[in-house]
């Protein structure tokens, strides 16, 4: 089956006057739709440099990005790919336009030029798709954070995107926040089948995600289930990842000859360790 | 400092100022200013006053924060008032001291002086408080349109105002924030002379340039993300339609309009 968004040996430097840097170098991959990917990696790994190069912000150097069959190389797909590609990014508050909560939802679909009853019921939805109808008519600045980067993933939403890019955008949230917003991305996954890329440094956000892929200087350095991706912690601490504590249990527990399956849940490990007696 | 702006601060509601049209709403606040100018007897003032306490009884909004509009020029009042006091010299002397001399036709000129300053800016802080950014610069994008005749970029231009209103908040904020960080390190904004105290700015006006930059480069994105200006046939969700409450706003606007140019021809004196 032919992913949604299909990368091919795809290379990308920034390149000023006097120097270029690597931002992500000679990378293959296919996401399919519906699925859930999340792209692990250091600071400067190229994660963001990826996502821009997934949504047409960047055309990359060697190589092709195809979304839905279309080359982001040329120029007259950009804007059916932007449609199709929404990205959030990773302070909420640098993403507003508006003062009214609905004014900003409505902002991505007028720009497509979406008529005003469609508008109309696409915000409704997109509010209630991530749990904040009740504030359609409020100033977004009182908010919490997390309430204010669900209002920011409405935004991208009411575009009716296929692929929803969140880049970082649990960085700046605390724990309560993070929980918020990564539900909200995973029932919209579920639920409307929505593609999502979810780019973090936390490993624990990942745990849900059908296919996670580690990044390291530019490259992909593994990629797979995130159960048999995290076994390998030792190639993860050698990108300066920090593995999550149970499959840093998992492994060692495995090492030294106990038959435990993998597992990314607290509970999980839990109830194998149990079964060993 | 921050606290004390509220300009751009929209107050949600449903009042029959929150209603009325945005287009109305900044010609009927140029009438307003011009009125306000008009304005020459003792009883002019009283009716202006009298207009202003009824437009804010009707939008709801709470006099606190119509007051608030205020605090930001409270400085550039009294200065005024002050220098108004000590330069007229006509009518009859009050107070003969060194070389100050207050006469009471000062006291009451430099009282009007303060009280138009004063009516202005309420009166225009009250449209702001019952206009949201988008819908007032939907109302001067509409108000502009004819310019694009001439290819001016109108509807640029409405964004950019748009985007200026909704990020004066969370600059202020971040004022507070940087000069509070600052103090924790022992920087004095209060003390010492001028020079020193604009010195004492300077460790603030640097990281807010740098965090306004990183802001502007992610708000870019932002925009391009949602295909801003990628397409020439942009809907609007809101339309904006004149109805009743524009007509008896411009109504009433029209008669104090009327009754305070009445006064400047037929009555004179205080
Ligand atoms: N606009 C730019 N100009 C020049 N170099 C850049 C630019 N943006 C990123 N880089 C460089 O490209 C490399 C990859 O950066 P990228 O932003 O993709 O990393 P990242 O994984 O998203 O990091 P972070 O976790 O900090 O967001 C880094 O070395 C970075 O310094
Ligand atoms: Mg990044």
């Amino acid at each position: 089956m032919k992913g949604i968004i299909e990368l091919n040996e795809v290379s990308f430097d920034y390149k000023s006057v006097d120097q270029t840097t690597v931002g992500v170098k000679n990378i293959s991959l296919s996401i399919k739709e519906g699925d859930f990917v999340a792209l692990i990696g250091h600071n400067g790994s190229g994660k963001s440099t990826l996502a821009k190069l997934f949504n047409g912000f960047l055309i990359p150097d060697t190589g092709d990005v195809i979304v839905k069959g279309m080359n982001t190389k040329e120029k007259k797909n950009t804007f059916e790919i932007r449609k199709k590609v929404g990205m959030v990014f990773q302070t909420p508050d640098n993403q507003m336009v508006a003062s009214i909560i609905e004014d900003d939802i409505a902002f991505g679909a007028e720009n497509l030029g979406v008529p005003r009853e469609e508008i109309i019921r696409r915000v409704e939805w997109a509010l209630s798709a991530v749990d904040m109808l009740e504030y359609k008519k409020h100033t977004p600045f009182k908010l919490s954070g997390g309430q204010k980067q669900r209002i920011a993933i409405a935004a991208i939403l009411a575009m009716m995107p296929e692929v929803l890019i969140l880049d970082e955008s649990t960085a700046m949230l605390d724990p309560e926040g993070r929980k918020e917003v990564l539900e909200v991305v995973k029932k919209l996954n579920k639920e409307h089948n929505m593609t999502v890329v979810l780019i973090t440094h936390y490993m624990e956000e990942a745990i849900d995600a059908d296919e996670v892929y580690i990044m390291n200087e530019g490259e992909i350095v593994d990629f797979g289930k995130p159960e048999e991706v995290f076994k390998d912690y030792k190639k993860l601490n050698s990108v300066k990842l920090e593995v999550p504590i149970v499959s840093q249990v998992i492994a060692l527990l495995q090492k030294d000859g106990y038959p435990i399956k993998n597992c990314l849940k607290v509970e999980e490990l839990a109830e194998e360790i149990c079964r060993l007696r | 400092m921050g606290k004390g702006i509220s300009f751009g601060q929209f107050y949600p509601g449903e009042s029959f100022l929150h209603k009325m049209d945005p287009r109305i709403k900044i010609i009927l606040a140029i009438a307003y200013i011009v009125t306000v100018f008009l304005c020459q007897t003792f009883y002019s003032y009283l009716a202006i006053f009298l207009f202003l306490i009824s437009l804010i009884l009707v939008s709801q909004v709470p006099l606190k924060s119509v007051l608030k509009s205020i605090k930001g020029i409270l400085y550039l009042v009294l200065l005024t008032a002050v220098i108004n006091i000590l330069f007229f010299k006509e009518g009859r002397v009050l107070l003969n001291f060194w070389i100050v001399t207050i006469t009471l036709d000062g006291l009451f000129f430099s009282a009007k002086m303060a009280l138009r300053l004063i009516f202005l800016v309420m009166g225009t802080t009250l449209v702001t408080l019952t206009t949201t950014p988008m819908s007032l610069t939907d109302g001067m994008e509409s108000l502009m349109s004819p310019l694009k005749a001439v290819k001016f970029p109108v509807h640029d231009v409405a964004i950019i105002m748009n985007i200026a209103l909704r990020f004066i908040p969370s600059l202020m904020e971040e004022i507070d924030k940087i000069m509070m960080a600052q103090k924790a390190r022992g920087a004095a904004f209060d003390t010492g002379g001028l020079i020193a105290r604009a010195k004492a700015l300077l460790p603030v006006l640097i990281p807010l340039f740098v965090s306004a930059f990183r802001r502007a480069d992610e708000l870019a994105l932002a925009l391009d993300a949602r295909c801003y200006n990628a397409t020439d046939k942009r809907t609007k969700m809101k339309v904006l339609k004149i109805g009743y409450r524009d007509l008896i706003g411009s109504l009433a606007m029209a008669a104090v309009m009327a009754g305070i140019i009445l006064m400047r021809v037929f009555l004179t004196g205080v």
